[in-house]
């Protein structure tokens, strides 16, 4: 019987989405324990820095959450010191995710909410010790913009199957591939076969499809030319065609696919909740260049009255990655 | 009073404008010397990343001169170029490039001082405008491991 | 004996630390919310349409609230068919949300993943029970496939949308839903029967928190028809009562430099203005607070369905009438809310309640404002939106139950740490003693 692999799970700032698809994992949350020993989990079992310390090593770190304060960033370095091996697990700790929103809001509304509770001007401070509150970073950072991360498992949540996936090649280093579910078919040939055999996958494997979600996405693509841009509340789409040429901006064409195109099948716009694909260098001029490819006239006034109605481009396309894949507002 | 020194990359389009500046310079025609010109063949060819990650190393003003309309080597890539400059100009404005910072120009290769009126005329504006807002990035410019750029000096 | 702080409390949903300063005689405990959420900071700016799914981030329940505010906005009525998948999905967050919340209180003695008894648990334990634990587990799993049937994703619903569902059912999907209902109605019933034997109702198993018992303190809950925010007092009485879009002129909010998260309190109207200035911590604590969650909706006394109904008689007769203020009722509500959540999904996933000829209709204009509010697992939730002439949002204020029930979450802290630091139990004890009590808010 092989040594138990030990796992750590931990959340910065974030829902608690990604533990809770943890522990829901295939009906049999406690199977995991017949490979692996939480040894490290704040949220199920309450576990104090004072255990981390008490470990030798940690096997497998799953790291959620964005870092926003400093106790997140000091969670990271300490995790990071004791795992031999750190995954970000979901969107927030792989880009950023929706807390990562708030790099691009107006500065006096991040100033307010900083100074609101950090600043010496709140009127009720008594006499004594009163605790003081981790203090929140300039920006929101993604798991690896602060350390050196192995492996990602992106989306918001993650899904079950890359998960389980991840669990069992990392945590479990199993060699059978009965194991394994349909979901080494669905990983990048190196990181299958690698999984198949064993071994680790190489650093910085994201446990998702290669290629966009286009390819999983069940909608009949057509032509690809739109007119007039469309807001998801200005229409119902037609159920079975491709969401982009119907007039919505869908994130679909750069992001990574593994989810199955669960957001287009449920009627609504991709918004790129698994990160952006290798090829693609930065999302945000990818679309522009995507979209604007879809125009068909010739003149710049008319080009200028339909770009019009485009809205919040940033927001949109960096919806869950704009921390860490926004060239323009990241520094690594 | 204002020293600082604009840095403007322009992408000039091997069969049009690249041949103006070629001309400019060897006509002597006045020019600022504050732009480093990238040859490419078409204005078309000019990816939307490509200008974003020109903002991002800290150019403060990126110029896209292509054919005009109707004279492109390539029939239609300086359309594509248009078609796309709104857009990126929108999300560039989003995220805190002014608008103004990236131009989208046609100039012929009979057209000299027109190219030359039109840099010195961006260098100003840009001036006024001040450094690239995101300038903070610059230190990621010097741990971009893209050490081909370094080593040509640039 | 210096400071004490505990920073990886069991089950907190949101980063939470709390310190304790056991100076004397006039300890002092701080519930901490440690990081911010920055709503106006995700939101402004954003499509208004695209709310729904970047508020789900908050809780599930948000994006239903959010849909009911866009309703508003764009002045659309949805079709029966999405009022009902609507509900029913709502239904179904009930029903998940307060099993985990069992789930946590049946394996709080020990390490639910290994069965092995946690160290330190000094009180006295419910037996380890591996058993209920896996079926409450795979009910947890199941309830969370119907939420991603109706819709569409598991812990960040994407369905409802402005003025509608976004997507039809599958034929197929019936049938599961409908053995889906089956298995939580049935497991709900063998479920009361293991709490009642084991837990709830009997003192000794709870031991020291069975007996704990808050301050009577007022209480907020929404009507069934999600008109009327009613508010009752320490006696049950009733002190107020008002159109959701008032909410924010009832209630103020207070900011302590200890934590991230404001307290909601009830703003005073007897006599005049109020400056937010004078409403110190002490006054709130004494008589402004108020709290909402299944104990509140509990003491609200409304119709229920006729399982729970029976559920709440066996109640009252075992811990007394309402209102209760007692830990070991918080619990009991929560699993009769679950019960009511399972008899309403065997209702609404019937086929003939989910099909229609519309799930959608589509708005023909914008107004600049809406807002909703709505009865979450956790308690009341309220959102109201501003937009500008192209639909991003200029302001947003959403009030949620961690803000509103901040200052109950404060009191029990410190009346916790007080008994705790008297009956001179060990840090472990200590913390285990908290997580209890903060549990069912």
């Amino acid at each position: 019987m092989p040594k138990k692999k030990k796992i750590a799970v931990y959340a910065a700032t974030g829902c608690r989405a990604c533990e809770q698809a943890i522990l829901d994992i295939h009906y049999q949350v406690g199977s995991l324990t017949r490979w692996a020993e939480l040894s490290f989990w704040p949220y199920i079992l309450g576990s104090e820095w004072k255990k981390l310390e008490e470990q030798s090593e940690i096997d497998v770190c799953f790291f959620t959450g964005a870092i926003r304060t400093s106790s997140d960033r000091q969670a990271a370095l300490r995790l990071r010191d004791k795992s031999r091996l750190m995954i970000a697990l979901g969107a927030c700790a792989a880009f950023g995710g929706l807390p990562g929103l708030v790099n691009m809001a107006p500065s006096e509304v991040r100033k307010e909410s900083r100074e609101e509770t950090n600043g010496p001007n709140s009127r009720t401070r008594e006499k004594g010790e009163e605790p003081n509150l981790p203090r929140m970073e300039e920006r929101v950072s993604a798991l690896s913009q602060v350390v050196d991360v192995e492996y990602f498992v992106p989306g918001c949540p993650p899904r079950q199957n890359f998960l389980w996936a991840a669990i069992q090649a990392i945590a479990f280093e199993t060699e059978s591939p009965v194991r394994l579910s349909f979901s080494a078919l669905r990983l990048p040939q190196a990181m299958a076969q690698a999984i198949t055999s064993g071994v680790l996958p190489p650093k910085g494997s994201v446990f998702s499809g290669e290629r966009a979600v286009c390819a999983s996405c069940a909608r009949t693509k057509e032509k690809k030319q739109f007119k007039e841009f469309a807001r998801p509340w200005q229409k119902d789409p037609d159920q079975g065609r491709c969401l982009l040429e119907q007039g919505f901006i869908c994130q679909g064409i750069v992001t990574r696919e593994g989810c199955g195109g669960v957001c287009t099948a449920a009627g609504l716009s991709c918004r790129g909740c698994f990160g952006k694909t290798d090829e693609v260098f930065d999302p945000g001029p990818k679309m522009v260049s995507a979209v604007s490819s879809t125009f068909d006239s010739d003149n710049p006034i008319e080009i200028a009255s339909t770009v019009d109605q485009f809205v919040d481009l940033a927001g949109t396309i960096y919806r869950y990655t704009l921390a860490s894949q926004c060239t323009l507002l990241s520094s690594p | 009073m204002n020293d600082f020194e604009p840095k403007i990359l322009a992408f000039l389009c091997n069969w049009c404008s690249y041949v103006a500046a070629d001309s400019a310079g060897v006509s002597r025609l006045t020019q600022k010397p504050n732009v480093r010109i990238i040859r490419v063949f078409c204005s078309g060819m000019v990816d939307p990343s490509y200008v974003v990650k020109a903002f991002s190393l800290g150019a403060d003003g990126v110029l896209v001169a292509g054919c005009h309309p109707g004279d492109c080597h390539y029939i239609s890539g300086n359309i594509k170029a248009l078609r796309r400059s709104f857009l990126l100009k929108k999300l560039l404005s989003e995220l805190g490039v002014e608008e103004e910072r990236f131009r989208l120009e046609w100039v012929a290769a009979s057209e000299p001082q027109r190219y030359v009126n039109l840099i010195n005329r961006m260098i100003e504006e840009v001036r006024q405008l001040g450094p690239n807002p995101l300038r903070r990035s610059y230190p990621s410019a010097e741990k971009e491991k893209n050490s081909r750029l370094r080593s040509h000096g640039l | 004996m210096k400071e004490i702080t505990f920073d990886a409390l069991r089950w907190m949903e949101e980063p939470v630390r709390i310190k304790i300063f056991p100076d004397g005689e006039h300890p002092r405990g701080y519930f901490q919310i440690t990081s911010p959420r920055e709503v106006e900071g995700l939101c402004q700016g954003r499509p208004v349409e695209e709310l729904p799914r970047i508020l789900s981030i908050l809780s599930p329940a948000h994006h239903l609230a959010s849909a009911l505010a866009l309703d508003k906005l764009f002045g659309v009525e949805p079709p029966p068919l999405a009022v009902t998948m609507r509900e029913a999905l709502l239904q179904t967050l009930f029903f998940e949300n307060h099993l985990r919340k069992i789930y946590f209180l049946v394996s709080s003695r020990f390490d639910p993943l290994s069965s092995s008894i946690l160290p330190g648990n000094g009180t006295q334990g419910f037996p380890p029970s591996p058993h209920i634990l896996d079926e409450i587990m795979s009910h947890i799993s199941i309830a969370r496939e119907a939420v991603t049937l109706l819709g569409g994703r598991s812990d960040h619903p994407l369905s409802a949308v402005a003025g509608g569902v976004s997507r039809y059912l599958k034929e197929e999907n019936y049938e599961r839903l409908s053995h889906i209902y089956e298995s939580c109605l049935g497991f709900s019933l063998r479920l009361g029967e293991f709490l009642r034997q084991e837990i709830l109702g009997k003192d000794q198993a709870l031991s020291d928190l069975g007996a704990f018992s808050m301050a009577p303190m007022s209480f907020m809950t929404l009507s069934e028809a999600k008109d009327t925010v009613i508010l009752r007092g320490g006696l049950g009485q009733e002190l107020d009562r008002f159109s959701p879009d008032r909410i924010f002129q009832k209630i103020g909010l207070h900011r302590e430099s200890w934590s991230y998260e404001p307290l909601a309190y009830i703003q005073d109207h007897s006599g005049g203005p109020e400056l937010k200035d004078q409403v110190g911590l002490q006054a709130i604590f004494h008589d402004r607070c108020f709290f909402v969650g299944p104990l509140a909706r509990l003491n609200q006394d409304t119709a229920l369905t006729p399982l729970a109904e029976e559920e709440r008689q066996r109640l009252l007769g075992d811990r007394g009438p309402l209102p209760r203020f007692d830990l070991s009722s918080a619990f009991w509500s929560l699993f009769l809310e679950l019960l009511q959540a399972a008899e309403k999904m065997a209702e609404l996933y019937k086929k003939e309640n989910l099909t229609g000829p519309e799930i959608r209709n589509i708005p023909t204009e914008m107004g600049r404002e809406g807002q909703a509010a709505l009865e979450s697992p956790k308690g009341l939730i309220y959102h109201h939106y501003r937009v500008d002439e192209k639909g991003l949002v200029t302001d947003i204020a959403v009030l949620d139950t961690v803000t509103e029930n901040n200052a109950l979450r404060c009191l029990l802290t410190q009346k916790t740490a007080e008994i705790a630091l008297t009956r001179k139990h060990t840090t472990q004890e200590m913390k285990n003693f908290l997580e209890l009590v903060l549990l069912p808010f």
